[in-house]
């Protein structure tokens, strides 16, 4: 049996999987201790707690405290060299710059000096910052800088993260605010996962606990612990592997739509994956190299607020409380709904004379009102998902074969979850012009998510006969390679890799390993060849469980 | 974060599976070091400048300025129709308003490409500014007089030949002397046909030139002409081979100076051109010319190995440049009144080596001499590959004297022993062959 815990900012939702049956499902309330919320939630699942084989859960700790700023103080010590002003990255006054420059074959050009790190760990010391984030330029192609700058700091913080660790993508500053976050969560969240499990231990769980990542796969507590920046945004995450999982035909392209009372996030599945972000999402207005589903939130809801402006009726993208027929103040969707007696939950009565005043300004029939209100709700999220999927098809390619055979992202259905999804469902099939699956359990779809999500990590692997190198960032691997060295050999290198090191990566070593990108180069100097240069990107592949799908 | 002042667009295409042989410099390694500088600085994510997708030139586009000889599907590949497709990306962008200045970073290149293509020159099959400007004046007509500046370190011969009748398109050229340098042309004598006269210009270098002499000629020369000749749209061909690091030229160009060169001229597309110092010149030459374009501060960008002092140009090389810069600049000022032929048509005869492709052609022209428009003109070409054609050019506004002119000689060829003979019909955008 599998827990699945989705911690929302205002409820949060538990569910207990067993084989492909949903044996238990709870709602409780977000309280402001979330270890006691997720003992609550897991109690009113009311199950026998000693055949648990894990816990996942999905939280809003590391998002809230990036958002909301109530993180430790952290260190930043970057070495850059020349290129953009590393400065302009910096956003307080524990950023410090040190000598040093790597190239972007990873050649080092200024080495690191000693004193200079330690005269700035010093400083950062003093002023009593327990974290320090590593980066330096390139590191994904050399991590040998912040590997020296970590062995001069090593002993006097308690919180450490290197850049290149986090991720092997190229992106400097995105390095710089991954790394931030990282080690400015890092505290916070050790604490939590400690509170945790001895929660779930005081409840007789001794099973794993799991965390549900941005990209939609989930980790264990300890790599959770290292790497808690991976956390963030997993509630747009959970939704769409909760959508997944209940989705009957996963192999048909769809459009998965989240509706909520404020906004609809609106993200793709292509083959039973959902689709991710090319470089990294963003948090706190930052861009991060943080692996993480591509998904577009959009500000329309069952309570999106409606308005008249001259003979148009607006539908958000703002919402001002809850639907009239629910004690709201103004007329929302929900309200048109409940006129035309398709959502009963509400008091009929108010949303009539809510919905009234619109259709006497307009000098129009009720139910007329009502239904125009509902296609302009829907109307906009139809807009904003074309937008999306015609973003995700203009994605620059660099490729003469990928010009010429484009793969177009065309959806073929329709997963409708959230509180509205029901209702809206003919509305959207009629907008849309295809089937809408709104599932059963949907209420629970994100903890279901949560639950049923596999263990994913990415690894990059970069190797250059010339120089005789391979670096895998994010494993720590740098060392010296043959010449003869062949793409194929890299790959199973890294297959190897991946599973050898499935515990520290904090992901099960029996995942389905599946290639990202792998390109070869040859190195031409004068005009003769003098080596390869390639680059692969591996991954164990998101989705969920087998145990949950293969029935 | 940071801002850009301006919006720019980035179309980049870096052709990963196209190469003219394994070890040319025309291979897939080109861009691959630009791509991993330009991602690693976070170029891309920078408030305003924005990474747009390359498109496909169609073969109408590629017969607007070439006479492909025999046909255009034979001469090029795939990824000259997704470079030049770029360059009208770029275009589309700047002129729509989505972005304020655009960068094709494309490959192949295209300026040695003339208007009659039998082959590849210098590493070019059609000329990817020349698709793009005429794509320009189909699509976008109050774009009328359009200026190329070319800072490659050849001479752009290409682009010479295709506008070299044309007074609407100013070429102008800085490039290492051609006494020293393929393609060997680009002299200031050079200086446009009979009926665009002062409207090609050139500006050969000595070697070694380094930022101050090429600096000193944008601001004492170029600038200066461009603001005479108030252009409508300004390209830069953005070739990256003056750097000084580039392995088969002998300038001394830095990164730094070619960014400072782009805010000082402000185009409003740059397509790249030649360029193959791919690792120590082109990561940091491209990352500049993006962040000058989008008026970000490149002051920082360097590469690893400068050492502004050994690279300095000496002091007559500066003086030379002076003198040349000042002589240009009086040559233009007279512009005006050179005399034209007096007879109604001017020929020239002249002989093209296709290096790339080991072709020679033999060509005998005939131009209208025109007052009142471009001047319609035929090309009678004939190529070690056997075909010998007629190819006519009617130009854009011609008059209607040029346009019978050019109908009659597409109607009755001067001979019999033509392959095809080609027609451009600009202001109808027809595009015709007849097989004989």
């Amino acid at each position: 049996m599998i827990i699945g815990i989705d911690i929302g900012g205002t409820h949060t939702d538990a569910v207990c999987v067993d084989g492909r049956n949903i044996t238990a499902t709870a709602k409780t309330v977000t309280g402001d201790d979330l270890v006691h919320t997720i003992r609550d939630a897991i109690e009113a699942l009311a199950i026998d707690f000693s055949k648990i084989s894990r816990t996942v859960l999905s939280t809003t700790l590391s998002t809230n405290s990036i958002i909301e700023k109530k993180y430790a103080p952290a260190g930043m010590i970057v070495s850059a060299g020349p290129g953009i002003d590393p400065r302009r990255y910096f956003f307080t006054d524990d950023f410090h710059l040190v000598e040093g420059a790597i190239d972007h074959r990873g050649r080092e050009y200024i080495p690191i000096r000693a004193d200079e790190v330690a005269r700035v760990a010093g400083t950062l010391k003093k002023k009593g910052v327990d974290g320090v984030g590593i980066v330096s330029k390139f590191s994904v192609r050399n991590p040998s800088h912040e590997i020296a700058i970590h062995s001069i700091i090593n002993s006097e913080f308690e919180h450490v993260s290197l850049g290149h660790t986090l991720s092997g993508g190229l992106n400097f500053p995105r390095r710089i605010h991954t790394t931030f976050f990282n080690t400015a969560v890092m505290p916070v969240q050790k604490r939590f996962v400690h509170s945790v499990r001895k929660a779930l231990a005081e409840l007789g769980i001794r099973s794993p606990l799991l965390f549900l990542k941005a990209d939609g796969g989930t980790f264990s507590d300890s790599a959770a612990d290292r790497h808690p920046v991976e956390t963030i945004l997993s509630g747009p995450a959970a939704s769409m592997m909760g959508g997944l999982a209940l989705c009957h035909d996963p192999q048909t392209t769809t459009l998965m739509l989240d509706i909520g009372g404020t906004t609809t996030d609106i993200g793709i599945l292509i083959g039973g994956v959902p689709i991710l972000e090319p470089k990294g999402v963003d948090i706190g207005g930052l861009k991060t190299l943080v692996r993480g589903l591509k998904v577009m939130s959009v500000g329309a809801g069952g309570d999106s607020c409606v308005r008249v402006s001259g003979s148009e009726i607006l539908v958000g993208p703002d919402r001002d409380g809850p639907p009239a027929c629910m004690g709201g103040p103004s007329p929302t969707p929900m309200d048109a709904l409940a006129v035309l007696g398709q959502f009963t939950k509400g008091d009929r009565q108010k949303a009539v004379q809510a919905v009234t005043p619109i259709a006497g300004r307009l000098g129009q029939d009720l139910s007329d009102v009502c239904r125009r209100i509902i296609s302009i709700l829907v109307g906009n999220i139809k807009k904003s998902a074309c937008a999306f999927i015609d973003e995700v098809n203009r994605h620059p390619v660099y490729t003469i074969y990928e010009m010429l055979h484009p793969e177009i992202v065309e959806p073929g259905q329709l997963m409708a979850i959230g509180g509205p999804a029901a209702q809206l469902k003919p509305y959207l099939e009629e907008s849309f012009g295809m089937r809408c699956t709104v599932p059963e359990h949907a209420m629970v779809a994100n903890a279901l998510g949560a639950a049923l999500a596999r263990t994913t990590r990415q690894i990059t692997l970069t190797a250059d006969t010339q120089l005789r190198r391979m670096i895998c960032p994010e494993l720590g691997i740098d060392e010296q390679i043959p010449a003869s060295m062949t793409l194929s050999d890299l790959r199973r290198r890294g297959e190897r890799e991946l599973r050898d090191n499935a515990d520290r990566l904090g992901i099960s070593a029996q995942g389905e390993i599946s290639v990202l990108e792998e390109q070869v180069f040859n190195i031409v100097r004068g005009f003769s060849t003098t080596g390869r240069n390639m680059r692969l990107k591996l991954q164990t592949k998101p989705g969920v469980i087998e145990e949950w799908s293969a029935l | 974060m940071i801002t850009a002042r301006r919006k720019t667009g980035l179309i980049f295409f870096p052709a990963y599976d196209w190469e003219i042989s394994p070890s040319h410099p025309e291979r897939q390694e080109r861009l691959l070091y630009t791509q991993d500088q330009v991602m690693e600085e976070g170029v891309l994510d920078i408030e305003g400048i924005t990474e747009f997708k390359a498109g496909l030139a169609t073969e109408k586009d590629i017969c607007r300025p070439h006479f492909c000889v025999p046909d255009v599907e034979s001469r090029i590949t795939p990824s000259h129709s997704v470079s030049a497709g770029g360059c009208i990306e770029a275009a589309r962008l700047v002129l729509d308003g989505t972005v304020d200045n655009a960068f094709a970073l494309v490959r192949p290149p295209g300026h040695h490409a003339m208007r009659v293509v039998h082959g590849a020159r210098g590493f070019c099959n059609i000329n990817i500014e020349a698709v793009m400007i005429e794509w320009v004046r189909k699509h976008y007509p109050h774009i009328r007089k359009i200026a190329v500046v070319d800072t490659d370190c050849h001479h752009g011969d290409g682009t010479q030949d295709v506008y070299w009748h044309d007074p609407n398109v100013l070429y102008i050229s800085l490039h290492q002397d051609g006494r020293t340098l393929y393609p060997g042309s680009g002299f200031p004598e050079e200086f446009g046909g009979p009926n665009a006269l002062g409207k090609n210009l050139n500006i050969p270098l000595p070697p070694r030139t380094s930022d101050e002499g090429i600096l000193h000629v944008m601001e004492h020369f170029v600038m200066p002409v461009l603001k005479d000749f108030e252009p409508d749209l300004i390209i830069n061909s953005a070739g990256q081979d003056n750097h000084y690091s580039d392995p088969i030229t002998n300038m001394s160009f830095t990164a730094g100076g070619y960014a400072r060169l782009n805010e000082i001229l402000a185009p409003d597309i740059c397509v790249l051109e030649g360029g193959y110092s791919i690792e120590a010149a082109l990561p940091y030459v491209n990352t500049g010319i993006i962040l000058a374009l989008a008026g970000v501060d490149y002051s920082y960008i360097r590469e690893p190995d400068l050492d502004p002092e050994r690279i300095r140009e000496d002091p007559r090389v500066i003086d030379y440049i002076r003198n040349l810069t000042d002589d240009l600049l009086d040559l233009w000022s007279r512009r005006e009144h050179f005399e034209r032929p007096q007879e109604e048509f001017f020929r020239r005869s002249r002989n093209i080596f296709y290096d790339t492709d080991g072709i020679s052609e033999s060509q005998h022209e005939v131009v209208r001499v025109c007052t009142e428009c471009p001047g319609a003109y035929r090309i009678d070409s004939s190529a070690s590959t056997g075909y010998h054609v007629l190819a006519i050019h009617i130009p854009w506004g011609a008059c209607s004297r040029c346009r019978e002119q050019g109908l009659a000689w597409f109607e009755k060829p001067d001979r019999k022993n033509y392959y095809a003979v080609y027609l451009q019909d600009m202001d109808n955008d027809e595009y015709s062959v007849k097989i004989l």
